[in-house]
């Protein structure tokens, strides 16, 4: 009980909620693909709306730390990040939630509250709409590559069964860098027979169209930006997932050529 | 200049389909779609452009990269802090995804016991990573340098 009426000890867990609402709000915006200047300013938003003014940050790939320093107390706080996505509305979203935060007269539950409030329910299109939308986007691609229009329609069939599938697999839990080697697989074999059936002059191209939409093109330019921005460890941690993934899903590509006699 | 457009018309046309269909993948919201599908059509035409004029593929990103986040800083009034996001989504059809898986299968055959045309594949696989590493270096920086001289905000 004395411990309760400690004044330090009651800084310490003032401190620590201040940095825990934060650290959640900046996962959250790590999780939605923001780089990480924009997440250590919204991180730092918060916690300034709190009264806070000394802070440090330190971001890794898979972890946010936090320390505050109010009048000779400190304290540091670590939170796990889950998998890095992109999610522009709940993004834009939290990122107006910690401009409100920042002006003041927010309590500490009522950021957590709201936070929790977007997660739950900024909309996200259905799983159908993006398979679809997505398989536009690969055919587009191709077309941009060269593919000719007997293979528009294979590859846009391709690229909504691949995300259609990826979405799945990655709802299940299946390991980001297994499904992207088999999303590529399934993609340029689907790619590749159709543009096959239909006489498709452009089979290769068309396969290697119907994966594109497993290229990562916000980790990539993420990769950049936090380099850029002075965060060189997490820019070439984006940078070695990025190849990471484009490697799985190569490697599903040259399998489904194998499969298709294009690979001697 | 009349008989590029037939071609400059497609390239603007399925960068917008292709930017816009990322964008749904992003969850930007439907009144954020037709930004990004101009974004694309923007990007890809000054791309296209920048080709016809003999321009390399990295020097013609750079340039479209530019361009289209000078175009969305113009308009951040109505787009707000999602100004950035929309270039980036504008820019998203010329990442060069294809080159990069081409590289890596070229790099793969030759690990193969007898590679046919080992030099000729070793050479073609480093073209492609370079063009890879120099393009997303070219589409990086022109969307960084608009968006940090006219001080677009994040928030």
């Amino acid at each position: 009980m004395e411990s309760n009426s400690d004044p330090i000890i009651v800084r310490h867990r003032e401190l620590e909620t201040y940095a825990n609402a934060a650290l959640r709000l900046g996962r959250v915006m790590m999780e939605c693909g923001a780089s990480v200047s924009v997440v250590h300013a919204g991180m730092r938003m918060v916690v300034q709306g709190f009264g806070v003014d000394d802070v440090s940050m330190r971001s890794g790939y898979a972890s946010l730390e936090m320390t505050l320093h109010v009048g000779g107390t400190t304290i540091t706080r670590m939170l796990q990040v889950g998998r890095l996505g992109v999610n522009h509305r709940l993004d834009q979203a939290v990122r107006q939630l910690a401009v409100r935060a920042s002006k003041g007269g927010m309590a500490v539950d009522e950021v957590d509250a709201e936070l929790a409030r977007l997660v739950r329910d900024t909309p996200r299109h259905p799983a159908w709409v993006v398979a679809v939308a997505v398989g536009i986007a690969c055919a587009s691609f191709g077309r941009l590559l060269g593919i000719d229009w007997l293979a528009f329609g294979p590859v846009l069939v391709a690229g909504c069964i691949g995300q259609y599938v990826r979405h799945q697999l990655l709802h299940r839990g299946v390991n980001v860098f297994i499904v992207a080697g088999v999303i590529a697989f399934l993609s340029a074999t689907l790619g590749g027979i159709g543009a096959m059936l239909l006489r498709s002059s452009s089979v290769n191209l068309a396969m290697m169209a119907s994966i594109l939409l497993l290229v990562p093109g916000v980790p990539s330019t993420n990769a950049q930006t936090d380099i850029m921005d002075g965060y060189p460890t997490m820019g070439s941690a984006r940078a070695v997932w990025v190849l990471m993934i484009m490697i799985f899903a190569a490697v599903g590509v040259w399998f489904a050529e194998a499969l298709l006699g294009l690979r001697s | 200049m009349l008989e590029l457009l037939p071609h400059l018309l497609h390239q603007a046309l399925f960068g917008a389909f292709a930017a816009a269909g990322f964008g749904v993948l992003f969850n930007f919201g439907f009144r954020a779609l037709p930004w990004c599908a101009g974004a694309g059509a923007l990007a890809l035409a000054v791309r296209t452009l920048g080709q016809d004029m003999a321009w390399s593929l990295e020097g013609a990103s750079f340039a479209a990269a530019i361009v289209t986040s000078c175009a969305v800083s113009i308009l951040r009034r109505q787009l707000g802090p999602a100004c950035n996001a929309v270039a980036l989504s504008g820019c998203i059809p010329m990442v060069p995804g294809a080159f990069f898986g081409q590289a890596l299968l070229g790099f793969f055959a030759l690990t193969a016991p007898n590679p046919d045309d080992a030099v000729v594949t070793a050479i073609m696989a480093v073209e492609h990573i370079l063009r890879v590493v120099f393009t997303l270096g070219a589409i990086g920086a022109g969307l960084a340098i608009p968006a940090q001289l006219l001080r677009n905000q994040d928030f």
